[in-house]
């Protein structure tokens, strides 16, 4: 909306990408507005529900709070950069395998919340699950079955978590 | 409706030449997580409203984000994020109410982007960190054009959302001593996570045989600003702390406090509640003295 508009560059998913963002534009505006990627979802624009989670430099960070351009070189993961060619994240096929996601609109936020917290602490317990997932509300009530998946992935049911470096997911 | 310039200063020359604002309203921008879930509002408000242009300067180039130790004192980097202190060695063993504090403030994705300067910048009552960081004497500094001043946090704060610093003064970093005594914080909130609190406590002690010493207690979220609460800390220095003194003691934190009516609670519930979160606050520093 500001009257100014920069070019951003970042890596998102692994890729170099060039965008215009405004001065005022937040990360999530830029995603969805300005590359057209829809994952992240506009639930509260305020920082709390969580919907716009992405991972920042690897670690779980709602972009509706972001700055876009203090993203300037960094480093974004977004759920369309999970999986491995048709393959899923096992983070993925947990939720899916799970059941957890209903109406789906916090999922994507959820998946990446969930991965960034795996990247840092492999063998969870539940109740550090619960507190990794407390930032992302679920409006269809579906807490239970997310921390069960999460838990399920982190056991190794739906193989290895990928290898290589937590800024590369 | 207004304009945005954004800039991201590599030293403190540029960030100075920028912070005079020339007829913009000079922003500092840290985390964000406040400042830019704000702008968003504002962009969005009909009918739009002709204001000052707004300068953003962000402060995350700068490399604010350390904690060193000298001597007794620790020093905290404005632009540590929550995350990265709740992992700090110094913080989880010097300063347990600071940790406990942090480990309650909102959930992980925020904790990993917000700054500690940042918390204590938007200088709301309800700050989590500011009850720990005023029982452990914390003293923040300030730098600008004309050089670094350095205040004690517990001058710092001068109503809601207002502070002592001046439009082009940043908060660089905030100085503990964090001292031999045991320390801890009690929150209340409505739910565990991503909330506000309705009161929260922090409480310093320094126990010798069981007899205090020193205490300092400090509460938030009851009044215009964070509180120290003088006469609870006099009622307890020289007895010996078992669950009636502290009891007792406790009580007397409603003649630091004025608490209001608000979204979160009500000033009659806040009044009830402010006792039991210092009286439990009191107890776990007692648990935990070092010495």
């Amino acid at each position: 909306m500001s009257v100014m508009s920069r070019i951003l560059k970042f890596y998102l998913n692994g890729n170099l990408v060039h965008v215009a963002a405004g001065e005022a534009d937040t990360l999530l505006d830029v995603l969805r507005d300005g590359l057209g990627l829809t994952s992240p979802k506009c639930g509260c624009n305020h920082g709390d529900c969580g919907a716009c989670t992405v991972i920042l430099n690897g670690y779980s960070a709602k972009s509706c709070t972001i700055l876009a351009l203090t993203a300037e070189g960094k480093n974004v993961w977004t759920v369309d950069g999970l999986a491995n060619g048709d393959k899923l994240h096992p983070v993925q096929r947990a939720f899916h395998e799970y059941g957890a996601p209903q109406c789906g609109y916090c999922t994507p936020g959820m998946v990446m919340a969930a991965v960034a917290f795996l990247n840092h602490y492999p063998s969870p317990t539940e109740s550090e699950v619960k507190e990794a997932l407390s930032g992302n509300l679920c409006r269809c009530g579906g807490y239970k079955k997310y921390v069960q998946a999460v838990m399920a992935a982190a056991r190794g049911e739906f193989g290895p978590l990928p290898e290589g470096s937590v800024e590369n997911v | 409706m207004r304009e945005y310039e954004y800039h991201a200063p590599e030293s403190f020359e540029s960030l100075v030449n920028l912070a005079s604002g020339d007829g913009a309203e000079v922003r500092f921008l840290a985390g964000g997580t406040d400042l830019i879930p704000r702008i968003s509002a504002e962009k969005n408000q009909i009918p739009y409203e002709k204001k000052l242009p707004m300068r953003i300067i962000y402060l995350g180039t700068l490399g604010l984000d350390k904690v060193t130790e000298e001597g007794e004192r620790v020093t905290i980097g404005a632009c540590c994020t929550l995350s990265s202190l709740l992992e700090n060695e110094i913080v989880k063993t010097k300063m347990p109410a600071l940790r406990d504090a942090l480990s309650e403030m909102a959930g992980v994705s925020i904790r990993n982007t917000a700054t500690i300067g940042g918390n204590i910048m938007n200088a709301s009552p309800a700050a989590d960190s500011v009850p720990p960081l005023l029982v452990l004497d914390a003293v923040c500094a300030l730098r600008s054009a004309s050089g670094e001043r350095r205040v004690s946090l517990a001058e710092y704060f001068t109503g809601p959302g207002k502070t002592v610093a001046k439009p082009d003064e940043v908060l660089v970093s905030i100085t503990v001593k964090p001292g031999p005594g045991g320390s801890s914080f009690k929150k209340l909130g409505r739910r565990k996570a991503e909330t506000l609190s309705v009161v929260n406590a922090a409480v310093y002690l320094e126990l010798r045989d069981g007899f205090c010493q020193s205490a300092r207690v400090a509460v938030g979220s009851a009044a215009p600003t964070v509180v120290r609460c003088v006469d609870v800390e006099q009622a307890l220095v020289g007895k010996k702390i078992d669950e009636g003194v502290v009891r007792e003691a406790s009580l007397l934190v409603t003649k630091a406090i004025s608490p209001i009516d608000d979204i979160r609670s009500s000033a009659w519930y806040r009044a009830r509640v402010a006792p039991i979160m210092v009286a439990r606050a009191v107890l776990t520093a007692a648990g935990r003295k070092r010495g």
